[in-house]
């Protein structure tokens, strides 16, 4: 597994990587609750170096969603 | 960021104690606050697994600060916990009245009452909890109406936040053992807008940046490694280009830089803060290359010196390497190598000290001589849970013992040893010694027979209980007083009499203090009902000056339990030089508290 983005969610919520795809959300992930999303946003914006406005991380509810707006930022994911 | 990030050190350490049966913990610690303050817990963690702890921290519920003051347990869980840290902001707690006292005055009254039930909260935990307890100042306030930049309005914001500000900070000091962690005091080191992340805030109710939370976690782990940790006892430092700029040998008394402007004010605000840390105890001693007579001139003479000879305990000023000197001075001040600081702008001299004493912590003056007066204050080599009265007058009593010696020099060791009238008392300690008897606890490492290292909450319950005798020992002499300087804790097992700990400072040895001591612990474990003593010595790689003492005061070993036995009637008596007292009731009236 070399997604990056994957790794990342894997890391910060403690799941298997293997559990998670870019469907995944706050509502077919236990782990992913609102102190998660806040450390997901910290471990996003500190391994990618961006910087996400509050729409952006409003909007970000999968992990296809969070990989979309990246890549609008010129983040390769 | 320091290597190796602070955040992946931490939760692979978390990761490796979750696949233990049975983790082991020597720090667990409960963080809770009035706002989410689940991001300090990776950067308090990492403080403490630099310091080698074993930490173990949960993070309570945010905004349930007078909950877990009326009820520790309930909220953060019944664990063992050595230390509780609560941080609190005004405008999470009383963000209504807050906005109030902006444009009525007369509302802060109203606001400072809500104020002091929070400090009747953190009295009622400090009752219920024993451990190590420490609540935060509160910081300037992150809300509308108290923008810094808005000048119209930061005034009248700024009187109502330092009324608040003061009102808390007293009644928190009178209230015994909480400790302050200057949370304020941390915002203003780092700035309002670099600490504040508004986006979090919004979405979270998280206010801080995650540089602000590391800046917490360090200061927080501080503290509470500070409870535990020995500080460093003595910095040795340099003279030329180290307390001035330039070298007196060449550049003569009027051409050293030292005074009002830079570089000399840069060496001046650096001596300044030696003289700060000589108030807190820390000894300070000089090791230069130099003309003795050049050197005192300095000291001597020179209009801008902060620093007196008088400040100084030891001086080195000679040829010799520096390795020589540091030597002599940890010999002269009875102190470990380990103990010891050195302070030198030269790199060869650091690195000589570096490769021959490794135990030596060794600081270079920096390049950016504009750093120097904040070079000590950024380590926490001096950090001490509390500053004690034997540790505010460490130098005055260095003085007395260099009159003794010099007295010592010229008498035989007998009438040396008859002209001192020695005064000993031994006592049992109450709960004004429990400050500088943990301190002796927690630091004494060569005169100390089982090394067992304990909190000041452990002491205190060892105090409160009644099967077991802490004991102080109190010296003086025609010189001077040397307060506090021994500790015993006696355990009673029926009519065995266990010594738990038994300890002494350097400084006192020699003079029959230790005979004494042991004479007088004899006399306490007879009114305890005891026939005998059993003691262990735990060797450990510095007390070897004590592997001999038991049997030097006729304790027989027991190879069976690998125990010293000294039967009651056996005991060593006092030295006819010596006036001791032992008083088990209650301290003797007129004793110093401390």
């Amino acid at each position: 597994m070399n997604d990056a983005l994957i790794q990342l969610f894997a890391e910060v919520l403690q799941v298997d990587p293997a559990e998670l795809n870019d469907n995944s959300s706050p509502d077919n992930l236990k782990e992913w609750d609102s102190l998660a999303a806040m450390n997901l946003v910290v471990a996003i914006e500190e391994k990618f170096r961006v910087r996400l406005s509050t729409k952006e991380i409003m909007k970000m509810s999968t992990i296809g969603l969070a990989r979309k707006t990246l890549q609008r930022k010129e983040v390769a994911v | 960021m320091t290597a190796p990030d602070p955040k992946s050190a931490w939760r692979q350490y978390v990761a490796r104690q979750r696949q233990q049966p049975n983790p082991e913990f020597d720090m667990r610690t409960a963080i809770a606050g009035s706002m989410t303050v689940e991001p300090l817990e990776p950067y308090l963690g990492a403080h403490l697994l630099s310091k080698k702890f074993k930490p173990r921290i949960n993070v309570g519920p945010f905004n349930q600060l007078r909950q877990i003051c009326n009820d520790h347990q309930a909220v953060l869980g019944s664990g063992d916990f050595n230390a509780i840290a609560l941080l609190w902001r005004v405008e999470d707690l009383f963000p209504e009245m807050l906005a109030h006292c902006l444009d009525t005055p007369a509302a802060v009254g109203d606001l400072l009452r809500e104020v002091k039930g929070l400090v009747d909260s953190v009295a009622r935990l400090r009752k219920s909890f024993k451990g190590t307890l420490i609540i935060s100042t509160p910081p300037y306030p992150s809300m509308p109406g108290f923008e810094l930049l808005d000048i119209g309005q930061a005034s009248s914001g700024m009187a109502v936040f330092n009324a608040i500000s003061q009102f808390w900070t007293q009644h928190i000091a009178q209230l015994e053992r909480v400790r302050l962690l200057d949370l304020h005091g941390l915002l203003l080191n780092a700035g309002m807008s670099n600490a504040h992340d508004v986006r979090k805030w919004q979405l979270y109710r998280q206010p801080y940046t995650e540089s602000f939370w590391q800046d917490i976690g360090r200061a927080l782990g501080r503290m509470i490694a500070a409870e535990k940790l020995t500080s460093k006892k003595c910095v040795v430092l340099d003279l030329d280009n180290t307390l001035w700029g330039g070298i007196v040998g060449e550049d003569r008394l009027e051409g050293i830089q030292l005074g009002d402007d830079f570089p000399g004010k840069a060496y001046r605000d650096f001596q300044r803060h030696l003289l700060y840390l000589k108030s807190k105890g820390v000894l300070l001693a000089v090791a230069s290359k130099n003309n003795p007579d050049d050197a005192y001139e300095v000291f001597d003479k020179h209009d801008a010196m902060v620093l007196s000879r008088k400040d100084i305990a030891v001086f080195e000023i000679h040829w010799e390497s520096k390795v020589e000197s540091i030597k002599r001075v940890a010999k002269k001040l009875n102190i470990g190598l380990d103990a010891i600081v050195f302070v030198d702008d030269n790199p060869k001299e650091i690195g000589e000290v570096t490769d021959r004493l490794p135990d030596v912590s060794c600081v270079t003056v920096p390049e950016e001589l504009a750093y120097l007066p904040g070079l000590l204050a950024e380590t926490d080599f001096f950090d001490l849970a509390e500053v004690t009265d034997e540790d505010r007058r460490r130098t005055e009593m260095m003085a007395a013992d260099n009159i003794r010696q010099q007295t010592q020099e010229t008498m035989s060791e007998d009438e040396f040893r008859k002209s001192l009238n020695l005064k000993i008392d031994v006592f049992a300690a109450q709960k004004q010694h429990l400050a500088r008897v943990t301190q002796l606890i927690n630091k004494t490492n060569q005169f100390n027979l089982t090394t067992l290292r304990r909190t000041q909450d452990e002491v205190e319950a060892l105090v409160v209980s009644k099967d077991a005798l802490v004991v102080g020992m109190d010296i003086k002499d025609k010189y001077g007083d040397y307060g506090l300087v021994g500790v015993s804790i006696l355990k009673k097992e029926n009519k065995t009499c266990v010594i738990d700990t038994l300890l002494m400072s350097c400084r006192v040895l020699g003079r029959g203090a230790e005979e004494t001591f042991i004479a007088k612990l004899a006399e306490a474990a007879k009114t305890l009902d005891c026939d005998e003593m059993r003691g262990r010595y735990i060797s450990t790689a510095k007390n070897a000056m004590v592997k001999d003492l038991y049997q030097r005061f006729n304790f027989i070993h027991d190879s069976q339990t690998d125990e010293w036995v000294l039967k009651l009637s056996e005991a060593p008596k006092t030295p006819k030089h010596i006036e001791a007292v032992l008083v088990l009731e209650s301290t003797p009236i007129g004793r110093q508290a401390g």
